[in-house]
């Protein structure tokens, strides 16, 4: 696996004439989760699309391991490294959850999932269920349990706990500190601020597509980070 | 009484036949791929005519089924590649390329070998004698064809990792493309599927039907009916609109002839375009 | 798209107009006209006569490039209304031949079908605008059918061999002088449509291959105006089908065919489907060259082909568009339209009210608005905030018909709109800026400015009439002063404004109509902090001017601070809390979503 060193450096990058981002900057390493967090229409979920491939950028750079992953192509990514969770149409919906968790992969390892569905067994039971109904929190664990088992070196989550009950909050948490020891890189968009400051080492708080806030996650008061998420 | 009911069912069983094999071309490529590809028909036409190569080559018949294959397999990865790949977002744009394809096909097809109707001799159209009744042998086989090909589409589109992988890339494509699925690659892979599905076709029409470069409209028309009123992306769709279309057409043409039973088809897909695009039983 | 040209109507234009670019109105026609009265001089009769039957073709043509070129549906089987106008004007004239009165219904000739399409395309638009390709498919199939019946109804139309001994018009001579008549209707279907094309409804038919979308939204019914050209082309190819009949005397089912739609479209896609003339001369050209090296030439039609598909995929506008610099279109001709007064818009008296009972709507599975409940009354400004997914813009669009309803009901002014279409609920006084800022990029700023003016006031016979192009009104003017940045772009192509200006038009446009609910949806995106701080001020100024209600979805907080009002927060689709910005963000309740703890 290639280092999990994630490097992006004065991104600029929009929609049309439209920038959304306006030179952001930061990075994520191996074993060490960076939290974004910003208000509505700020462009956070802007900023992973950008990091996982779906934009091309404007300016700036990004780098994964040392490599520039400008030329990477999305579909290339996964292979480099880099895992990729996205805050809407997060599962297939026609498919089974089954389905959903097999698709991509080519070996069949139980113990792949085994961590993630003893936390959340009621994924375990729902296995033949169509991915599509089930609730948007499930979902959202769907996901959540899909990327971990990707043990990519560096996973990309935006907004994972959007919909999700608090109880299985605590549980996905606790699984990130887990693949946090084992090595692997974390970039989470979240509204949610304790989760965030459950996991994250890093903080980045954004407003307009620019950095408002950045540094270790202990150097910031509870209350100065609410002021950013507040309305 | 008894031989006349079978009849009635096995001519029934032949034409839905016939039309399932010719849409599922365009099931594959329209329903999943989202591509109004206008020069289905005309791959169908080319299947046929693959028949017609062979014989004129004094090669054995059963290298017409390779051939077309072959033929469709390439003109499919050329044509997505060039033609439909970059006008995926401009829907209108395929439809207007892809008829300008159909038209340079007919064409092509019309200036070698002219316009003339061809027939193909097929050894097999020999009748074979099922509970006192004679029947084509021909006819037979491609409806037990027809059927085994059906369940092994539906297999593979519910079970096999190719067929997963479509429908996600057709539900989902950028979770598809963050999961390491190359959907250009898959795309283009589906696409030639379904065009060569519309040769093997062809092919297997060929010794029924009058060969003539014209007989792509037809096939467009019917397919797109079929999958207009059953709905797209769905297999309960697909057999909803074969046996809708081919149903009503079968029926009334033998009430009150073959026109007024195409005029029917005509009349019901109108209806349905108009009032339920999404078909019976649609992707939801 | 081919681009309306800029049409100045600030002072002194007539003065400014660059002088090289010359052009007289439909000099198009006039250029035509005189290529057709040579051409039986430098050639022979029998080669006009040749010539003739392709600008026949050459109409009908016109017909399909009028559609598919400027409003942005394509006709596949345009053959139908050809071979509907061929066949009623051959039976008609044969009839006339025992019996003269039959000459009084020659007009239903061309009548008839035009009527049969705008019926069909009225039902098909009015289910959906979004219906393009289906509808193509429907023609496709209705000319199938037109070509069974024309080949089984033998008694009518004489089956497959056709109706034939038609007799030649009184007066002229097929092989000789009916080339005059086919001649005249050319240039007159030639002008006439660069005249339209130049006139309001010309401008509203690009709009709404543009952005039918926008246009519903000032109250312009789309699918009226779609069906009105498309029976319009009919009209055309019924009159050509007509022509076609007296040319050649004899009338098959092939005049009705899905290969002469084809034809038409081809010729049309490679002559220029934007350009009335294009199309004329593609058929012409292409159809003469396609008859003679047909036989000759085996490959000739795989050539015609592929020039299709390269014409599809790489020139748009086919060859008329690469032959557009030599043909400058420039401002149009005459000194500028004089600015008249627009007419006045009446709005009722009567205090503006909205109100949402217990909305639920969904798409996909997934619930949008869940019980959405709000109310409000009066004249002001009003913001809508809330996080992702709580249903803002859902909010708007299921007001503007844009959402279905599953339960509850929309009243405005009491009377109860839900579930009502974009345009209709436009026409009741509400205007709305969407999220992505939407204008019709190919036309000018001017332009653009035009449609929302004429919104509510333009008639059927005004949107063919010249003052349109003129009318001014105060708000206009003050709007302006308000942007003057706009003001110093009116002859720029809308699509090439920075984002910012993008926003001002847009908004400018919303509010031209004087809408009495205004909705805006994040009209500060993407703006600098200076630009937003103007644009609040201008919201302000015009919210207030218009005496309207507005609601503004905002994620800035400091431009709803800056708006002021009555703010409303939206949740999971539903109205969360209502109050004052300083009391919204008092509320527990509303600080527990936007932190993301437990609901």
């Amino acid at each position: 696996m290639n280092g999990g060193l994630l490097n992006f450096e004065a991104l600029v990058c929009g929609y049309g004439d439209t920038m959304v981002l306006r030179g952001l900057s930061g990075s994520a390493g191996p074993g060490r989760v960076l939290g974004v967090l910003g208000r509505n229409g700020v462009g956070k979920t802007t900023l992973m699309r950008a990091l996982a491939g779906f934009l091309p950028l404007r300016e700036g750079t990004m780098t994964l391991g040392g490599h520039d992953l400008s030329q990477v192509a999305p579909h290339q990514r996964l292979a480099r490294g880099m895992a990729y969770a996205p805050q809407e149409d997060v599962v297939f919906g026609d498919l089974s959850v089954q389905e959903n968790l097999w698709l991509h992969l080519d070996d069949r390892d139980p113990q792949r999932y085994a961590a993630c569905l003893q936390a959340f067994p009621r994924l375990g039971e729902r296995m033949a269920q169509r991915a599509g109904s089930l609730s948007g929190g499930e979902r959202k664990l769907l996901s959540f349990t899909r990327t971990m088992g990707l043990r990519a070196a560096l996973s990309l989550l935006d907004e994972p706990t959007e919909g999700v009950q608090p109880e299985n909050i605590e549980r996905m948490a606790a699984l990130l500190r887990a693949r946090k020891a084992e090595g692997a890189g974390f970039v989470i968009v979240e509204q949610n601020l304790e989760f965030l400051l459950a996991v994250a080492d890093d903080l980045m708080a954004i407003d307009h597509g620019e950095c408002l806030l950045k540094g270790a996650a202990s150097e910031f008061g509870r209350a100065a980070l609410e002021a950013h998420l507040m309305v | 009484m008894d031989t006349s009911w079978l009849l009635h069912a096995l001519n029934l069983a032949y034409e839905l036949s016939t039309l399932a094999l010719t849409t599922l071309g365009l099931a594959v490529v329209f329903g999943l791929l989202g591509v109004m590809n206008m020069a289905h028909g005309e791959f169908v036409m080319l299947g046929a005519y693959a028949v017609v190569t062979v014989q004129a080559w004094g090669w054995p018949i059963a290298t017409a089924m390779p051939l077309a294959i072959v033929v469709c397999g390439l003109l499919g990865w050329v044509v997505e590649r060039w033609l439909i790949r970059p006008l995926y977002a401009r829907p209108f744009d395929t439809l207007l390329a892809t008829w300008g394809l159909a038209m340079v096909l007919r064409k092509l097809v019309e200036a070698i070998y002219g316009r003339g109707y061809r027939n193909v001799e097929s050894s097999l159209a020999t009748p074979v004698t099922l509970a006192g009744l004679q029947y084509p042998g021909y006819r037979l086989a491609l409806i037990a064809f027809a059927v085994l090909l059906m369940l092994g589409l539906a297999f593979w589109y519910r079970r096999s990792v190719m067929g997963l992988r479509v429908r996600a890339m057709t539900g989902n494509p950028m979770l598809a493309q963050a999961l390491g699925i190359d959907t250009r690659r898959l795309a283009s892979q589906t696409f030639v599927i379904g065009v060569v599905l519309a040769g093997a076709a062809g092919v297997l029409l060929a010794p029924l039907v009058r060969i003539e470069p014209g007989i792509g409209v037809d096939y467009l028309l019917d397919a797109f009916f079929v999958l207009v009123v059953g709905g797209l992306g769905t297999l309960g769709g697909f057999a909803g609109g074969v046996g809708v279309i081919g149903g009503s057409q079968s029926l009334v043409s033998s009430i009150a002839g073959q026109t007024s039973g195409y005029a029917v088809v005509l009349i019901l897909s109108i209806l349905f375009l108009w009032l339920k695009p999404n078909g019976l039983l649609g992707r939801r | 798209m081919d681009s309306l040209d800029a049409v100045e109507h600030t002072p002194g234009a007539a003065l400014r107009r660059p002088a090289r670019r010359w052009r007289l109105p439909g000099s198009e026609a006039l250029w035509l006209g005189a290529a057709l009265v040579v051409l039986p001089f430098a050639s022979n009769d029998f080669f006009a006569y040749q010539i003739a039957l392709f600008l026949i073709y050459g109409i009908a043509t016109q017909g399909v490039a009028l559609c598919w070129g400027r409003l942005g549906f394509l006709p596949l089987g345009h053959a139908l209304f050809f071979g509907l106008g061929a066949y009623l004007a051959g039976g008609t004239l044969k009839a006339a031949q025992q019996q003269p009165l039959w000459y009084l219904a020659l007009p239903l000739a061309l009548l008839l079908p035009a009527v049969v399409a705008y019926v069909t395309a009225r039902l098909v638009f009015a289910r959906s605008h979004r219906s393009g390709p289906f509808f193509s498919l429907i023609t496709l199939a209705m000319t199938m059918l037109g070509f069974l019946a024309a080949q089984q109804w033998s008694a009518v139309t004489g089956g497959f061999n056709g109706m034939a001994d038609i007799p030649e018009l009184p007066g002229t001579e097929r092989y000789s002088s009916f080339y005059w008549v086919v001649a005249a209707c050319a240039v007159g279907s030639t002008a006439l449509l660069g005249l339209v094309l130049r006139r309001p409804l010309g401008m509203l038919w690009s709009a709404v291959a543009q952005n039918e979308d926008r246009l519903q939204l000032f109250g312009y019914a789309t699918d009226r105006i779609k069906a009105f050209a498309f029976g319009f082309s009919a009209l055309l190819a019924a009159a050509a089908g007509a022509l076609f009949a007296l040319h050649q005397g004899i009338v098959t089912p092939l005049t009705m065919g899905f290969v002469l739609s084809t034809e038409f479209v081809i010729w049309a896609a490679v002559g220029g489907k934007a350009s009335p003339l294009g199309a004329l001369l593609g058929a012409v050209f292409i159809g003469y060259a396609s008859s003679e090296l047909r036989d000759h030439f085996a490959y000739w039609e795989v050539a015609v082909g592929a020039i299709f598909i390269v014409v599809v995929r790489f020139l748009p506008e086919g060859l008329a568009g690469l032959g557009r610099p030599l043909w400058r279109r420039g401002p149009a001709a005459a000194p500028g339209v004089p600015a008249t007064d627009a007419p006045a818009r009446h709005a009722p008296d009567a205090r503006i009210g909205l109100a949402f009972e217990q909305v639920h709507a969904a798409q996909g599975g997934v619930r949008i608005l869940d019980g959405l409940s709000l109310a409000l009354d009066g004249p002001g400004l009003r913001c809508v905030i809330g996080p992702n997914g709580a249903g803002k813009t859902s909010a708007f669009n299921v007001m503007t018909g844009r959402l279905p309803l599953r339960s509850g009901r929309i009243l405005l002014d009491g009377a109860d709109i839900s579930g009502a279409t974009a345009w209709r609920v436009a026409r009741r006084g509400v205007g709305r800026k969407l999220q992505i800022p939407s204008v019709f990029s190919e036309l000018s700023v001017s332009q653009n400015l035009d449609v929302a003016l004429w919104a509510g006031r333009l008639g059927p016979a005004a949107s063919l009439a010249r003052a349109p192009l003129g009318w001014r009104s105060p708000l206009r003017d003050e709007l302006l002063d308000l942007f003057p940045a706009l003001r110093e772009q009116l002859a720029t192509r809308a699509g090439s404004l920075s984002q910012g200006h993008r926003q001002a038009l847009e908004f400018v446009m919303t509010v031209l109509p004087q809408p009495r609910l205004v909705l805006l949806d994040e009209p500060c995106a993407g703006l600098s902090p200076a630009e937003t701080h103007h644009m609040i001020d201008a919201i302000k100024t015009v919210i207030d001017r218009l005496g309207a209600a507005a609601l503004v979805i905002e994620h800035d907080i400091s431009a709803v601070a800056a708006i002021g009002g009555d703010v409303y927060v939206l949740h999971q689709g539903r109205l969360l809390a209502q109050g004052t910005l300083a009391e919204i963000q008092g509320d527990p309740a509303v600080r527990a979503v936007y932190a993301g703890a437990r609901k």
